[in-house]
């Protein structure tokens, strides 16, 4: 038979997927067995029930590889991943010392996931929170390489953080960040019962993308915890409209902001703003506003809202800011 | 009324005197609509602020915060939309007038790629986040891509518009692909990139405005002073060398003035699209072909439209703004099909 130059590279093309799927299949065959081998508990196995269904893990897995939202809430929770799917530069700064040296102890898999990667590393189990469609296209390579529990991105944080620490058997930390979280809510609720009550608070924000001279009303992020856990009362956006935080306001708009009775901004951690809202701060409008010039806007440090120690960091620097203001309770 | 014809009626430079008046006339109209947009995008913006407060905030300034408003945002976003819009219309009226080609726009020679390319560098790989910052990139990026545009358009006979205008689009389109490579692997960059590439005047100080301005003066007198060579050259290169006009240092003069004129705009704004390319258009259906009129009606039209698109953008989608690059565009694309779609308008 005789092919054409189309014909023979579809044949080639088609050689080759072959092949890289005999190569990854092989990784797989024999990652399971690896996983088998690095001890007794993990021959050992119970049932998870994630996004995709019941999945059969380890009863202590060892060899653990993050991809997606997953990477940094497991670190949080003492967990210590083999590979890491990799998150910005800027929120893995704003992680504490030891879990950026945790972290730094990772192989990075990629942010494009690299399959060859993950199965080189013989996980024994694979977290992953990523968009549906993204984990469909790669589901059947992930499972053949090691037991994988999924969580679409319309998973609550402290829904994932339980299911997480039961998946990666990381239950005793999540235990005390939770009994922890929990006392600093209440104590906040007790300290600031009157702000809560009677005060109208904004949180305003911008984002790196941000259109030159432009920022948003936060209602997404920490917000939400100070906002819903708490109680304080931040303007949320009507039931099925979109986030305030969508709708991008020109710096004039920030004349409207006598309304409220606190303003809070991004901060780092030492309470300066960030490099990105800092051109709220520098206008002469911010300056002249009586909010700002009566102390009663806040910068907030917000390290992540999708893990229980992350979101106490939030809580810390919050309770600090506002200890600040002239008539706190 | 007789008209007294002055030159030959072939001449695009040809004058009549109730011509001469009724263009004059159509300069002041032209000029008091500028006047009347220059009020209104002070007046007006996504707040409402009384004119007393504006008037106060312009000739009485105190630390009231609606004056800072007008002082801080919607004064600076004026003059850079009458700077900017000025710019942008003499380029297109010369990049139009040099290429003899309608649609030819100040981007044509590699103007925007330049500078996206210059900026796309200035924040990817040295890290510059501010617009004060990577101006001059911006700048720089645009004077040296078409410089080298020029190179490459320059045969041994000299100039030609052809060449360079395939030098231009094939030297952006190569800027356009490692800006690309480097804004998807750096997401700084490409974030940067995402806001300066819809074009606006939004938060751009005046003091970044003030040191492009002597660029933008020589600029626009060297494309006045090239004009009437430019006319003789739109009858046909013999016929212009015929007239004495010096074909190589018109085109170079006229090359350097839209770099300056389209440089500068971009630099501080962003590319932004159809002011260069509309409003030469809507200039000559009014004028005629005679460039010293195109130009110096493109010098009011141009930054009314601008002021016009921004004003609107400030208001159709309150509180939030439509970045002004947005609204050129779907302001300009209708009106300049129905322009090129009527013959006599998008002749040259």
């Amino acid at each position: 038979m005789t092919t054409t130059p189309l014909r023979r590279r579809g044949a080639a093309l088609t050689a080759a997927i072959l092949s890289v799927s005999l190569v990854l299949t092989a990784c797989g065959g024999g990652e399971d067995t690896a996983g088998a081998k690095p001890g007794d508990t993990a021959a050992e196995t119970r049932t998870v029930t994630a996004g995709n269904g019941p999945i059969k893990v380890p009863a202590a897995p060892k060899r653990v590889v993050t991809i997606g939202n997953t990477d940094l809430p497991f670190i949080d929770m003492g967990g210590a991943p083999v590979g890491v799917s990799g998150a910005a530069p800027s929120e893995i700064s704003l992680l504490p010392a030891d879990q950026q040296e945790t972290y730094k102890k990772a192989t990075s898999v990629g942010g494009e996931v690299d399959l060859e990667k993950v199965a080189a590393l013989k996980p024994d189990l694979i977290l992953v929170q990523i968009p549906d469609a993204e984990f469909k296209k790669m589901e059947k390579q992930l499972t053949s390489i090691a037991p994988t529990v999924f969580w679409g991105l319309d998973t609550e944080w402290k829904a994932l953080a339980e299911q997480l620490a039961d998946a990666g058997n990381v239950k005793d930390s999540l235990t005390r960040q939770k009994a922890e979280y929990e006392s600093k809510v209440a104590t906040m609720k007790q300290t600031y019962a009157e702000l809560i009550k009677t005060t109208k608070f904004v949180n305003l924000d911008r984002y790196s993308n941000s259109d030159p001279g432009t920022y948003v009303i936060g209602d997404i992020g920490c917000v939400e915890i100070a906002q819903d856990d708490i109680g304080f009362n931040f303007p949320k956006a009507p039931a099925g409209k979109d986030p305030l935080a969508y709708t991008s306001l020109p710096f004039e708009q920030l004349t409207k902001l006598s309304q409220y009775g606190v303003i809070t901004y991004p901060a780092d951690a030492e309470g300066k703003p960030t490099e990105v809202f800092a051109p709220v701060v520098d206008t002469n409008t911010w300056k002249a506003l009586p909010l700002v010039t009566s102390g009663h806007a806040l910068g907030v440090f917000c390290p992540g809202n999708n893990s229980y120690g992350a979101v106490l960091r939030y809580l810390d620097s919050l309770d600090k800011a506002l200890a600040t203001l002239p008539a706190k309770k | 009324m007789t008209a007294l014809t002055l030159r030959r009626p072939s001449d695009p430079g040809t004058v009549t005197v109730s011509g001469s008046r009724r263009r004059l006339i159509g300069l002041v109209i032209a000029l008091i609509v500028l006047l009347a947009l220059l009020v209104a995008s002070v007046l007006i913006g996504s707040t409402a602020i009384s004119p007393a407060v504006v008037w106060k905030a312009l000739f009485h300034p105190t630390d009231d915060i609606d004056q800072f408003a007008i002082r801080d945002f919607r004064l600076p976003r004026t003059v850079v939309g009458l700077v900017v819009g000025t710019a942008l219309g003499v380029a297109g009226a010369l990049i139009q007038a040099l290429t003899r080609n309608p649609l030819a726009d100040p981007g044509i020679l590699g103007v925007n790629a330049g500078a996206s390319f210059a900026v796309t560098v200035a924040v990817g790989l040295l890290g510059i986040r501010n617009i004060q910052g990577y101006l001059w990139f911006a700048f720089g990026g645009a004077l040296i891509v078409t410089l080298m545009v020029l190179a490459l358009g320059s045969t041994r006979r000299g100039q030609s518009p052809v060449m360079m205008v395939l030098a231009g689009v094939c030297v952006g389109a190569v800027l356009g692909g490692a800006g690309s490579a480097l804004e998807l692997t750096n997401p700084d960059a490409f974030d940067a990139m995402r806001s300066w590439n819809a074009g606006s005047i939004v938060d751009r100080p005046l003091d970044l405005v003030w040191p492009i301005l002597p660029f933008f003066g020589v600029g626009l007198l060297l494309a006045f002073a090239v004009s009437g060579p430019l006319n003789a050259m739109a009858l046909g290169d013999e016929l212009a060398v015929a007239q004495g006009v010096q074909l190589v240092r018109t085109r170079v003069l006229a090359i350097i003035a839209l770099t300056l004129l389209a440089g500068g705009a971009t630099a501080i704004a962003g590319p932004i699209g159809f002011v260069g390319l509309m409003v030469p258009h809507v200039a000559r259906w009014i004028v005629g072909p005679n460039q010293r009129w195109i130009f110096a009606y493109s010098v009011l039209l141009a930054p009314s439209l601008l002021l016009a698109s921004d004003i609107l953008g400030r208001v159709v989608m309150r509180p939030g703004e439509i970045p002004v690059g947005i609204v050129t565009a779907f302001v300009g694309a209708p009106v300049l099909i129905a322009l090129v779609r009527h013959k006599k308008a998008s002749g040259l």
